[in-house]
C-alpha cells in the first residue's frame, strides 16, 4: 500500500474530497475524518449537496445545519445555501433583510434563481467553519469536505470568484479573495481524488487531476476503492494446471474428508480465475493510475465483505487509511522508543 | 435473472415472456434513465437505445452527464449538441432502424432556446448580451436539468425519433429534472420576486407600496454588499425575458406532461451497494408520488456464487495444515464462502428495496469481466438486460 505524502491527516486544515460519482467519495470523508479524529484531531465533516449521505456513515439518520458531534472529536454538519444566506447576510448586519426575505419566502428562490450563489454560499460557509478560531484557538483542526462529483468540483470550489467577478470590491469581493487563499494553499489545504480501478473512473480521474492542476488547487492523495486483494497471487500456474486436471484437488479434498465433486470444484476453480483476472485488471489499472498522477500518493482501500455502508465501515477504512500515512510510522517509532 | 411486477400504461400484448425492458423497447416513446453516478446509467441508456435500434426503431440517446461517458461507452470521441449518427463497430446499418446520440452542450442549448423563443431578434440581443446570463447561463446548476427538458421536448416534437433515451445526471440532479416545470412554475409564479426586481414604474398602487419599499432596501443592500449594481444586472436579465415566460411555463408543462405519459418510461439504475441502492429507492419512491410511469429496477455489477456442496467442519483447519494444493483448496473455498456471502447480503439489499417499492420491476445484471466502452460491449450487456423472461 502507497504511503500518502506530506501528514495529510496530521497537518491538513481542510479536505476537499471528490471523485466520479460511486468511486466511495462520501465514504472516503467519512473515513479520513474517523482517522484524523483518532489521531486526536478534532474534526468537522461538511456534506453540501443535500444526498444525506454521511448521516448513514456515522449511524444517524440525517445531519443538519446545527453542527452536532457524530463520533469522538468528529462534528458532522449538512450545509444548506438557504440557512447559510441567512447566516451570511446575518453576518454582515443584514438580519433585517434576512428575516424579511424569510417572511417573503424568497430565500429558496433568490438561491434557486442564481445557483451560482448558492455554490458561494456553501464554500464560504465551509471557509468559515475551517477558520473560526474559538478561544484563541481553531474550532476544528480539520474540516473534511464531502465536495461535488469531479464534473463539477472546480467550477463549485472557484464560485466565488466567479461572482466577485461581478462584485469589483466589497465584502463579497473580500470574501472571495480569503476563501481563495485558503483554497489555493498547498500547507492547508488538500483536494483529495477517489477512484474505482476500472477503466472510466481511472480515466476520469486522471483528466480531472489535469483540470485541478490547471486551476491552482493543491492536490493530496489518490484513494483507490474496492480493491480486490490477490491471495492467489505466485500460486497462477498452479491453478491453470488444475483448471486441466482437477485430479490433485479432488484427491486434496478426499483427505480432508471434504466431499467435492467435479462440479464442485469447477466452480472453484471458475471463481478463482474470474477474481484473477480482476485482480490483473486492477494492478494494471492502478498502474496507470500511478503513472498519470505524477507523484501523487496513491493509496488503496480494499473491497469490503458485504458492500455495506455504515459505522462499521467507516471505522474500518479509517484505520487503514491512517496505517497509510507516514505519521503513523513516527507515531510507531515514538511509541517503541 | 429475475423479473417481477409489470409496468404500468404500456402495451401489454407482447407476451409473458418479454422482459419488461423488451416491451419498452417496442413500445416505450421516452425513456428516462436515473439512478446515483457510477452505476452504469449511461451503459444501460445506450444498451437500451441500441436495442430498440436494431429492434427496427429510429432511436436517439441524450446525455446530459458532463462527464463523456457516453461517448466513451459508444466509442465516438466527442458528441454535439445535435443527434449525430452512432457508427460504432458492428452497428447494422442495413434495418429501418436506425440509432442516434447527443451530449448536452447547455450554453449553446440555452442561446437556442433564447433564440427561438424571443419576440424578435432585439430581445434575443439583449438577453445574450446580459452580464448576468452570460455568467450563469453555463455555470447555473439546475440550468441542466432545465436545458435538457427542452431539448428532450425539441427532440420529441420534432418527430424525428421513435424513442428518446435520456441518461440523466446522478440522482440528486436527475429529481431537479423531475421538478424543473415545477420549479420553473413557482420561480415565474414568484411575482414578489419581479417586483423585487422590476422597475419602480411596474410597481402597482396600495398594498404594493410597503413591498416597494422593501425594494428600495433590498437593493441599496444588495449594492452595499457587492459594490455594483448586481441585483439591477439580474433585474435586467429578469426583465429582458418579459414575453417569454408564458411560453416556458406553458412547454415546462407540456414536457411534464409528456413525462407522465403512458408512453414514458422511467428505468432506475442502480448497483446492490448499500449507498446506490438507498438511492434508488429514494428515487423510485419519489417517482411513485409523482405517479410517474416508474416500473423497472436494474441493477448492475451483481455478484453471483455458484454451487458449492458446504464442507463439514474441521476440513479447513485440515486443509490449512495439509500439502500445498490442499492449502490452495482452502483458499478457493474460503474466497468461494466470501463471494456467497457478499452475494447474499446483496440479494438481502435488494429484496428489501423491491420490497418498499410495490410495482417495481428488476432485473439484476451479473458482474461482468469486462467494462462496457464498445458496441460489442453494449450488446453483451443487452444480452442480460433483454434476457426473456422464464415462463
Amino acid at each position: 500500500m502507497a504511503r500518502m505524502s506530506i501528514d495529510t491527516l496530521a497537518d491538513a486544515r481542510l479536505l476537499v474530497v471528490t471523485g466520479k460519482g460511486g468511486t466511495g467519495k462520501t465514504t472516503v470523508a467519512a473515513a479520513l475524518a474517523m482517522a484524523a479524529a483518532d489521531r486526536g484531531r478534532r474534526v468537522l465533516v461538511v456534506e453540501v449537496e443535500g444526498r444525506q449521505g454521511l448521516a448513514g456513515l456515522f449511524g444517524r439518520r440525517s445531519l443538519s445545519y446545527q453542527e452536532t458531534r457524530v463520533a469522538s472529536r468528529v462534528h458532522g454538519l449538512a450545509v444548506d445555501p438557504e440557512e447559510s444566506l441567512r447566516e451570511y447576510l446575518g453576518r454582515f448586519g443584514a438580519a433585517p433583510l434576512a428575516r424579511l426575505l424569510t417572511w417573503a419566502r424568497l430565500t429558496r428562490f433568490i438561491t434557486a434563481a442564481a445557483p451560482g450563489l448558492g455554490d458561494v454560499l456553501l464554500v464560504g460557509k465551509v471557509w468559515e467553519a475551517a477558520t473560526r478560531v474559538r478561544d484563541g484557538r481553531p474550532a476544528y483542526d480539520l474540516v473534511v469536505l464531502d465536495a461535488p462529483p469531479t464534473g463539477r468540483v472546480v467550477p463549485f470550489l472557484r464560485a466565488p470568484e466567479t461572482v466577485a467577478e461581478l462584485a469589483r470590491v466589497g465584502p463579497i469581493r473580500h470574501q472571495a479573495d480569503r476563501v481563495k487563499g485558503l483554497l489555493d494553499d498547498p500547507a492547508r489545504t488538500r483536494v483529495v481524488l477517489t477512484c474505482l480501478p476500472e477503466e472510466l473512473p481511472v480515466t476520469e480521474t486522471l483528466e480531472s487531476l489535469a483540470l485541478l492542476r490547471a486551476a491552482g488547487l493543491p492536490l493530496g492523495p489518490v484513494v483507490v476503492n474496492q480493491v480486490v486483494a490477490d491471495r492467489l497471487g505466485g500460486r497462477a500456474r498452479r491453478l491453470a494446471a488444475l483448471t486441466r486436471d482437477a485430479a490433485p484437488l479432488a484427491a486434496a479434498a478426499e483427505r480432508a474428508g471434504a466431499k467435492l465433486d467435479g462440479a464442485a470444484l469447477a466452480v472453484l476453480l471458475g471463481e478463482a480465475r474470474d477474481r484473477q483476472r480482476r485482480v490483473a485488471t486492477q494492478r494494471r489499472l492502478i498502474g496507470e493510475l500511478q503513472a498519470g498522477a505524477a507523484g501523487l500518493p496513491v493509496v488503496e482501500l480494499p473491497l469490503l465483505s458485504d458492500g455495506a455502508a455504515g459505522p462499521e465501515a467507516v471505522r474500518l477504512l479509517a484505520g487503514m487509511l491512517r496505517a497509510a500515512e507516514p505519521g503513523s510510522a513516527r507515531e510507531r517509532a515514538r511509541a517503541g522508543a | 435473472m429475475s423479473t417481477r411486477g409489470r409496468p404500468r400504461g404500456l402495451a401489454r400484448e407482447t407476451g409473458a415472456s418479454l422482459s419488461w425492458l423488451e416491451e419498452v423497447v417496442r413500445t416505450a416513446r421516452i425513456v428516462i434513465c436515473c439512478g446515483s453516478g457510477g452505476v452504469g446509467k449511461t451503459s444501460t441508456a445506450a444498451a437500451v437505445a441500441l436495442r430498440a435500434a436494431e429492434r427496427g426503431r429510429r432511436t436517439c440517446v441524450l446525455t446530459i452527464d458532463p462527464a463523456r461517458r457516453l461517448a466513451q461507452a459508444l466509442g465516438l470521441d466527442l458528441l454535439s449538441n445535435t443527434p449525430k449518427p452512432v457508427t460504432g463497430k458492428g452497428l447494422r446499418a442495413d434495418g429501418p432502424g436506425s440509432l442516434d446520440a447527443m451530449m448536452l452542450d447547455m450554453r449553446r442549448t440555452f442561446d437556442e432556446v433564447i433564440e427561438r423563443y424571443a419576440r424578435d431578434s432585439e430581445q434575443a440581443e439583449r438577453i445574450l448580451a446580459n452580464r448576468f446570463y452570460q455568467r450563469v447561463s453555463s455555470t447555473l446548476a439546475g440550468t441542466q436539468e432545465y436545458m435538457a427538458m427542452e431539448k428532450l421536448y425539441e427532440l420529441h416534437e420534432s418527430h424525428r425519433y421513435d424513442l428518446l433515451v435520456v441518461d440523466t445526471p446522478p440522482t440528486r440532479s436527475a429529481l431537479d429534472f423531475l421538478d424543473a416545470p415545477d420549479n420553473l412554475n413557482e420561480l415565474l409564479d414568484a411575482r414578489a420576486f419581479r417586483l423585487l426586481i422590476a422597475p419602480a414604474q411596474r410597481i402597482g398602487r396600495g398594498y404594493l407600496r410597503g413591498l416597494n419599499l422593501a425594494t428600495t432596501a433590498m437593493t441599496r443592500m444588495v449594492r452595499r454588499l457587492t459594490g455594483s449594481d448586481l441585483l439591477a444586472e439580474v433585474g435586467e436579465f429578469f426583465a429582458a425575458f418579459e414575453g417569454m415566460y408564458d411560453g416556458f411555463r406553458d412547454r415546462a408543462q407540456r414536457v411534464y406532461d409528456l413525462m407522465k405519459h403512458p408512453s414514458t418510461a422511467f428505468v432506475v439504475v442502480a448497483t446492490p451497494d448499500e449507498a446506490a441502492l438507498r438511492e434508488a429507492a429514494f428515487f423510485a419512491r419519489r417517482l411513485a408520488e409523482d405517479r410517474m410511469p416508474l416500473g423497472a429496477l436494474v441493477v448492475n455489477r451483481v455478484h453471483r456464487a455458484g454451487l458449492v456442496p458446504a464442507v463439514p467442519a474441521g476440513v479447513h483447519e485440515r486443509l490449512g495444515a495439509g500439502d500445498a494444493d490442499a492449502r490452495l483448496l482452502a483458499d478457493l473455498l474460503e474466497q468461494h464462502e466470501a463471494l456467497e456471502a457478499l452475494a447474499e447480503a446483496e440479494q438481502r439489499r435488494i429484496g428489501e428495496l423491491l420490497a418498499s417499492v410495490p410495482s417495481l420491476a428488476a432485473v439484476q445484471v451479473p458482474l461482468m469481466a469486462e467494462e462496457v466502452h464498445s458496441v460489442a460491449g453494449l450488446r453483451r450487456l443487452g444480452a442480460h438486460l433483454f434476457a426473456a423472461v422464464p415462463a
